[in-house]
């Protein structure tokens, strides 16, 4: 989207809803009719919003499980190699593999690596940090993280047509809705 | 949103309101952005000047430390442990509320929490920042101390992996780390409101960087949603293995007095009593300085007064626990330990110790006592004094007196024990006063969500239906 | 050594001796020396020990010029970092002690016992081991000083050549030599050419701590000036009246060898001796006792007479008159002990310690001889080359001085203005004397106040020779050039008797042209040089007669009560004060109160109660119109009424050390009865002062520590030690590990051997460079000993008994201190050793916390950045020596393990038993502590592991200790059996 800014194009629609029942059944209603890349925007998360939307399930899961497993592997083997091939020292007549007391850090190692695996993961996913978007060229869109509820759609969305898609989402309930671009 | 002020307030479920007042989103945005928003009141500059001298007793102390050498403590052979750690454990105890909070009321769907818990988490990680100073600065030798990390060099040492003072090097940093990010993650949505309702340069520019473009869309809210739940899901057992690491340092020795079995769950139970009680000591001040009566409730206090309760009667049965096991074992070292704190040259502790952690408390068990906010404030202050004597009896008498008589001998502090330990606080306070001057201290985008208007099936947003 | 001018040099600018080297030093030097006197801190302590680095570093390390040979290897073989071993003589009064010396490059820098002298026996004692930091201590007087002011020696010298002028014509009138006593034929040839030459001048000996009461009792009875000997090694049954002849009296070390080879209660055979002590102060000796009375030492007296009385009632012929009231005794004791003496005729041995008067060692002789003792367990030898003191002489000496009769006072050593007899007042009389001269160690309280101080040569600079108490013949060869310069003792003394300014070598050579007699000097003199000793050279008995003379008991005095108690005055473990600046000794626990850094009023716990007095509360002793103010300390066992102080405390102005510990209680002291007398007050002035102990708690709380029974228990169940733990050994949940193969190095404990004397503990500080902290530190628990003696009392508090128990780190396998090192610091080798990385160590301290002993000691300060260079010098240069910060505690002295190791691969055999001896070890006089491979089936610590009394401490908690410890027993008399077998408590 970006990097047709410059020829001020159209980027695309923002409506604003009154309150997240109104949000939901617009999401409910644009996803209907076939629409791809719209987004609802509110303060705070809204229960059913991805079905109403019809979104997938996020994978952050799969990402953060194979991080732990990383990271406890990776600490196991740091306790086995340092204490039995690197350097053997014989320490209150333990074993050199003494795996009981290798569990500590084990598990906090596989804690830190997943606390990081998700953060990153879930900033990556959402192609954050991204500073700059065409849909903060609206003034209206700042209610969106205090009290303002807002359906955005795609400048290239395959439905998109300026006419059609604003009318529709008026339809739907939204107010004062505006075109995005550069200004 | 208009329709909201007119309603009840009242959540199906008919509990009563977590958030009292009935605002709409728009006041609940206000009150807490503005308190950051507005001219810095002068009572904030005389409480961060009074924090900040006390932090240079801090640096201070450590300053002459680093120069003398660990004898200007009051150790001696046997007791070489004192302060220094008695404070570290105190502060990682602290710590646990914030997290506990967060992680484990949030995975039990406590909607209250939303309330405290951005407040208890940053006393969580500033609590914690002062614990990992004292293990640090205990050693002999503080410009090795990074030995510990198992740090690669040409002479192949490598640390002792079995040693608990190790485990302690690696679980309390990640847990720093983890509550960190699991904090921060929380922030960013408000983060974005800051940046929105940014009048000035430096705050557009400060909280643009800061909320990373954050937009609110659902298509985020999907993965945030999900990386806050693995969150909470994977600091939910780091809180509960943090204390139990630290506990470990204790029981994995041989010393009488140390080496018991019920030490982890008995140290979990007794950081989140402390833990609680520094929480509601702050939250108490807090509301009242920032009039967030309303948002913070005193059926939020109680609530906390309950786990209070709680977790106070698990370490009293801990107390009462180890003395049993002492006379049961029939091991002699044990039992002389056991009757020698109680009776001994420490009793005065020992009976502090029990007066703060288990007779206080019992006060919550009545309705009146446990919603009245002085006497919870009292009461959570002594708890937390009682929670730090404990750790003296622990490390301190068993060390004083152990196997053989002839290497008794008796502890006490000098006054640069003291003053690092005072010192400590002023970094916490130094810390805190720059959290509530300039981040949300309450978490707008979660309180938001737990607003009767909030729910889409609420009765005022139905016309469309 | 063949090179006159070797030295060894610290700089370039030093090797060149430029001005700016000698100024910087110089300066250093006063500096330093401004900041002496004021309350003893660490600081101040470190600070001073600075200041000996002026001459000291010019000294540097510098071979004695003349032929001295090496105990080991000859000098032509010097390897640089390979020790070598010189024997010489240390003396002590009248005794002489064989040692060995370890030199580094030259540089002296341990003591041990010469195995072939009779008085040490392979073994040492405290004083013998602190001798070394003694001749390096930075307080030393290093200049002749003349009226105060800075002189040199040739200047004496000359003022000597004047007086001989004056006084050859009057053949030495108002002349007189005050010397200590001495037993040297080189010595004595000197005075006896002094006397001849000056037939009118006068010659007094004397000592605060001396045998005087002993040798006036020989002669009174025998008429000849006779050298008692004891043989404890024969004795079944001892009876010592007051005498510590395991730690204070003459030849202690020969006595407890020989004591505690009487002592082994392990081979059914032989039997084990019984040791009957009476005394007022808890001694060394008393805690050894099967049975010990507590009784006041002026008491002794009647008691010696009651138990004479009781044996010859036992029909042996015993002359006199014995009309004592012993109606306050405890007869059954007395009855008890008189049928043990009847019954071991020939095998017992009857003691008076030196303090007791003539009176008593008379009983105590005529008891050996009608019990057929003498000539068995005591005999009697000539005293030549001997001079012991005189009291009478010296109170005569001190008239005339004040008379004005004396107008040149020579005082040799000894230090008579500290410690001559308060009532005698010798500083006034010294003021008397137109021309005084001092030679002494330190510039001292005499030094002050004579018109000459010449400084004295250490011993371990100095040639001289000895005599032992048996009459064996030593030479004192030096093992290092004079520091400062001064002049050996055989030097002054010939100055004196010849006017002649010699070399020490030539005049103990003269000498010794008429003891190796027959030709073959120069061999001969090899061999005594190497042996440190003359062989053979041993006087041989004399038998004696006995004419006794009607002997009447003493009259019971005044009884004692809160307001007359009785004043005891025993040697410490500063002797008479003359190792007053000795830091080792200073630190080093005493064996009984385990103070260290100052002395105190001892009270039985009864008085201190009545007295209403607490531990450390200040007290003024007030005897007559004498005060003397110090502090309290409650002990158990000492005799109600009495008052016991320890001597050689309270100096002023001789040393960073010394200076202001303690109080000096020679100011009560009183020439008629110089070691105890009645008629003495406490009274508090309120004040408190800091004790620095080492043990607070004195009982075992009934834990099985020092597992102690009586012989018969011991006979009837062999197990008893190993069965006084209840619970089973704890196993581990890892497979053990495999020590099976190799050195496995261990140690036993023999605590029926072990006396508390503390030798162990010197010589482990002189081995491995352990600093000492001060009394402040000490106070706070800081003190560095890696081998502590533990001391226990039994039974009631008023009249308990002691047990003694040396722990180190005891080696566990299993060591609790090596887990929980977060940067493993301390490891275990494939030798069952743990050891300790000093440079990996950060100083958790988690490891001291963890281990059970409490063994490990951790540098709370920077305690040896600061030292002088002469306490550098006595360091050992195979030990580190640890800074700031680390842990540190016993390695096994894991230097002299590699030494050895490294021997025997280069001789391709193993390491043979016995051949590495620990410090510990080596200076134990009873041998209580051994050393070897475990793994090695014959050797002797091995063996020793197999007796039954064998048990490990705390070794129910699975950390598989490699020291053990064999327990104690004692032989009480079954006749007393039932009053006193007390089990340990």
């Amino acid at each position: 989207m970006s990097e047709m800014v410059k020829q001020n194009k159209i980027e695309g629609i923002l409506a604003e809803f009154p309150d997240p029942a109104a949000l939901i059944s617009a999401a409910e209603k644009m996803r209907d009719a076939g629409y791809k890349k719209f987004d609802c925007h509110s303060p705070f998360p809204i229960h059913g919003m991805d079905k109403a939307m019809g979104l997938k399930r996020s994978p952050l899961g799969w990402i953060v499980g194979s991080a732990a497993l990383f990271g406890t592997s990776a600490a196991l083997g740091l306790q086995w190699w340092t204490s039995t091939v690197d350097y053997r020292l014989v320490i209150s007549g333990k074993p050199f593999f003494s795996f009981q007391a290798y569990v500590p850090v084990t598990f906090a190692l596989g804690v830190l690596l997943s606390a990081f695996a998700a953060l990153i993961a879930m900033l990556v996913l959402n192609g954050l940090p991204r500073l700059h978007h065409p849909i903060f060229y609206s003034d209206r869109f700042a209610k969106s993280s205090d009290d303002g509820f807002f359906i955005s759609i795609e400048g290239d969305d395959p439905k998109f047509d300026i006419e059609k898609t604003k009318a529709f989402l008026e339809s739907i309930g939204g107010t004062n809705s505006e075109i995005l671009k550069e200004t | 949103m208009s329709k909201g002020i007119t309603d009840s307030g009242i959540i199906p479920g008919g509990e009563a309101p977590l958030i009292e007042k009935n605002p709409t989103f728009g006041s609940i945005t206000e009150e807490i952005s503005r308190i950051t928003e507005r001219k810095t009141p002068g009572v904030w500059y005389l409480a961060l000047g009074a924090a900040v001298s006390l932090m240079f007793v801090l640096f201070g102390s450590i300053g002459y430390l680093v120069f003398e050498g660990v004898g200007i403590w009051g150790l001696n052979n046997p007791v070489g442990w004192g302060w220094a750690i008695i404070n570290f454990v105190w502060w990682v105890g602290i710590g646990h509320a914030g997290t506990l909070i967060s992680a484990i009321l949030f995975l039990l769907r406590q909607r209250w929490r939303t309330s405290i818990n951005r407040f208890a988490e940053a006393m969580t990680l500033f609590a914690v920042s002062c614990a990992l100073i004292f293990p640090a600065i205990h050693v002999g030798r503080i410009w090795v101390v990074y030995w510990m990390f198992p740090v690669p060099n040409q002479m192949s040492m490598w640390p002792n992996f079995r040693s608990p003072l190790l485990w302690d090097v690696f679980a309390v940093s990640t847990y720093f780390t983890a509550s960190l990010l699991f904090w921060y993650t929380g922030l960013i949505p408000d983060l974005a409101t800051f940046r929105d309702r940014a009048k000035t340069k430096i705050r557009k520019i400060v909280f643009g960087f800061l909320s990373l473009g954050w937009r609110g869309g659902n298509r985020q809210w999907k993965h945030y949603e999900l990386a806050y739940l693995i969150l909470a899901g994977i600091s939910t057992p780091l809180v509960l293995s943090v204390h139990s690491v630290v506990s470990t340092d204790f029981a994995i020795s041989i010393l009488p007095g140390w080496h018991t079995t019920i030490f982890p769950p008995y140290f979990v139970a007794g950081a989140i009593f402390s833990g609680f009680a520094m929480v509601v000591t702050l939250t108490i001040i807090a509301r009242k300085l920032f009039h967030l009566e309303h948002i913070i409730t005193v059926s939020h206090l109680e609530k906390m007064n309950k786990i209070m309760l709680l977790t106070g009667m698990m370490v009293g049965y801990a107390y009462s626990m180890e003395f049993f096991i002492a006379w049961y074992s029939g091991n002699i070292y044990e039992q002389f330990v056991f009757i020698n704190r109680a009776f001994g040259q420490y009793a005065w502790a020992y009976w502090i110790m029990i007066s703060c952690n288990v007779l206080i408390p019992q006060m919550f068990w009545f309705k009146k006592l446990r919603r009245s906010i002085p006497v919870m404030f009292i009461a959570s202050i002594l708890i937390n004094v009682g929670m730090w004597f404990e750790r003296f009896v622990i490390v301190v008498t068993s060390l004083a007196q152990d196997f053989l008589p002839s290497s008794w001998d008796y502890y006490s502090p000098t006054i640069w024990d003291i003053s690092t330990f005072v010192g400590s606080f002023g970094l916490f306070f130094t810390l805190f006063l720059l959290f509530i001057r300039f981040l949300p201290m309450i978490s707008m985008s979660e309180v938001k969500g737990v607003l009767p208007q909030a729910d889409p099936h609420h009765a005022g947003g139905d016309r469309h239906e | 050594m063949e090179k006159k001018d070797k030295k060894y040099w610290l700089s370039l600018d030093h090797l060149h001796d430029t001005k700016g080297y000698r100024r910087n030093l110089r300066d250093r030097y006063h500096e330093e020396n401004g900041e002496t006197g004021g309350d003893f801190t660490r600081r101040s302590f470190l600070g001073i020990m600075g200041a000996s680095l002026a001459l000291a570093g010019l000294a540097g390390c510098r071979r004695p010029v003349e032929k001295i040979v090496p105990y080991v290897i000859m000098p032509e073989e010097v390897i640089p970092g390979v020790p070598q071993y010189y024997a010489t003589t240390m003396s002590l009064g009248t005794s002489a002690y064989g040692i060995i010396v370890e030199s580094h490059e030259g540089r002296p820098t341990k003591i041990e016992g010469n195995p072939k002298h009779p008085s040490t026996l392979g073994s040492a004692n405290i004083f013998l081991e602190a001798a070394i930091l003694g001749l390096y201590d930075p307080d030393r007087s290093k200049k002749v000083k003349h009226n105060g002011a800075e002189s040199a020696y040739n200047d004496f010298i000359s003022f000597w050549r004047e007086q001989e002028l004056k006084f050859a014509a009057n053949k030495g009138e108002g002349l007189a030599v005050i010397s200590e006593s001495f037993s040297s034929p080189t010595l004595m040839r000197l005075r006896n050419d002094f006397l001849k030459k000056y037939s009118n001048a006068s010659w007094v000996c004397y000592e605060p701590i001396s045998d005087e009461n002993n040798h006036k009792a020989v002669g009174q009875l025998t008429g000849r000036p006779l050298q008692p000997v004891y043989h404890y090694d024969k004795a079944d049954v001892v009876l010592s009246l007051d005498a510590d002849f395991l730690l204070t009296e003459n030849e202690n070390i020969r006595a407890a060898r020989g004591f505690a080879e009487k002592r082994k209660p392990d081979d059914n055979k032989t039997d084990m001796n019984r040791l009957y002590t009476a005394e007022s102060a808890f001694s060394v000796t008393g805690s050894m006792a099967d049975h010990r009375l507590r009784i006041s030492s002026a008491d002794i007296g009647r008691l010696a007479f009651a138990i004479a009385d009781a044996v010859r009632k036992r029909g042996l012929n015993i002359p006199g008159v014995f009309e004592t009231d012993i109606s306050d005794f405890n007869k059954e004791w007395i009855e008890a002990l008189a049928d043990d003496l009847n019954g071991a005729k020939g095998r017992s041995l009857i003691i008076a310690g030196s303090r007791q008067p003539i009176r008593v060692h008379q009983i105590a002789m005529i008891l050996n001889e009608v019990l057929g003792n003498i000539g068995q367990t005591v005999t009697y030898h000539n005293a030549n080359d001997a001079i012991a003191p005189d009291m009478e002489a010296l109170k005569s000496t001190i008239a005339k001085m004040k008379s004005g009769a004396i107008s040149t006072l020579i005082i040799l050593g000894g230090n008579p203005v500290y410690n001559a007899p308060a009532d005698l007042d010798f500083a006034s009389a010294l003021s008397k004397c137109e021309n005084s001269v001092h030679y002494s160690d330190y510039l001292d309280e005499t030094s002050k106040l004579t018109g000459w101080h010449i400084p004295r040569a250490h011993f371990l600079e100095s040639w001289s020779d000895a005599r032992a108490l048996d009459g064996t013949l030593s030479v004192i060869q030096p093992m290092i050039e004079p520091l400062y310069g001064s002049p050996s003792d055989t030097e002054l003394y010939a100055l004196l008797a010849s006017g002649r300014n010699q070399r020490g070598y030539d005049i103990v050579r003269e000498t010794w042209q008429n003891v190796l007699k027959g030709g073959e000097f120069e061999k001969k003199w090899r061999k005594v040089l190497h042996d440190g000793l003359l062989a053979d050279s041993a006087l041989p008995n004399e038998i004696i007669k006995l004419n006794v003379a009607a002997i009447e008991s003493p009259k019971s005095e005044k009884e004692l009560s809160n307001d007359n108690l009785e004043l005891n005055f025993y040697s410490s473990k500063l002797y008479d004060g003359r190792f007053a600046n000795n830091g080792w000794l200073q630190e080093l626990p005493d064996p009984i109160n385990k103070l260290t850094w100052g002395n105190a009023a001892l009270l039985s716990p009864k008085t201190a109660t009545e007295l209403a007095v607490a531990n450390g509360e200040i007290v003024n002793i007030e005897a007559g119109s004498a005060k003397l103010e110090i502090p309290v300390w409650i002990s158990p066992g000492q005799a109600d009424y009495t008052v016991a102080v320890a001597l050689g405390y309270g100096r002023g102005g001789i040393g960073a050390v010394a200076d202001g510990v303690g109080a000096n209680a020679y100011l009560l002291s009183n020439s008629n009865n110089p070691s105890f007398y009645r008629g003495v007050r406490l009274t508090k002035t309120g004040a408190v002062m800091n004790m620095a102990g080492t043990q607070d708690h004195g009982s075992m709380h009934g834990r099985p520590i020092v597992r102690e029974a009586t012989l018969n228990e011991y006979r009837s169940n062999p197990e008893f030690a190993e069965e006084m733990v209840e619970h089973p050994p704890l196993k581990s949940i890892y497979p053990e590990h495999d020590y099976s193969q190799g050195y496995q190095w261990g140690m036993v404990i023999d605590l029926n051997a072990c006396i508390g004397c503390g030798a162990c503990t010197i010589a482990c500080q002189s081995e491995n460079n352990i600093p000492i902290v001060g009394k402040l530190q000490v106070s706070k628990g800081r003190e560095m000993h890696w081998i502590r003696n533990d001391r226990y009392y039994v039974g009631d508090e008023n009249d308990p008994k002691i047990v003694h128990m040396p722990v180190a780190c005891q080696q566990c396998e299993n060591a609790p201190c090596e887990s929980v090192c977060p940067v493993a610091a301390t490891v275990h080798d494939k030798e069952g050793l743990n050891n300790m990385t000093y440079t990996r160590c950060i100083g958790t301290r988690y490891c001291s916390n963890n281990c059970p002993y409490k063994v490990r000691r951790f540098n709370f300060f920077n305690y040896t950045g600061k030292y002088a260079e002469t306490i550098r010098m006595a360091q050992n240069p195979d030990v580190t020596v640890r800074s700031r910060g680390v842990m540190e505690k016993c390695t096994f002295c894991t230097q002299r393990l590699n030494r050895a190791k490294i021997k025997a691969r280069q001789e391709g055999r193993t390491v043979r038993d016995g051949e590495i001896q620990t410090a510990c070890e080596q200076a134990c006089p009873t041998r209580a502590i051994r050393f070897g491979n475990i793994n090695d089936p014959d050797s002797i610590v091995t063996a020793m592991k197999k007796i039954d009394r064998n048990y490990a401490l705390l070794g129910e908690f699975n950390v598989r200790p490699r020291n053990s410890y064999l327990a104690k027993i004692r032989n009480p008399n079954p006749k007393l059996g039932k009053t006193e077998d007390k089990e340990t408590g």
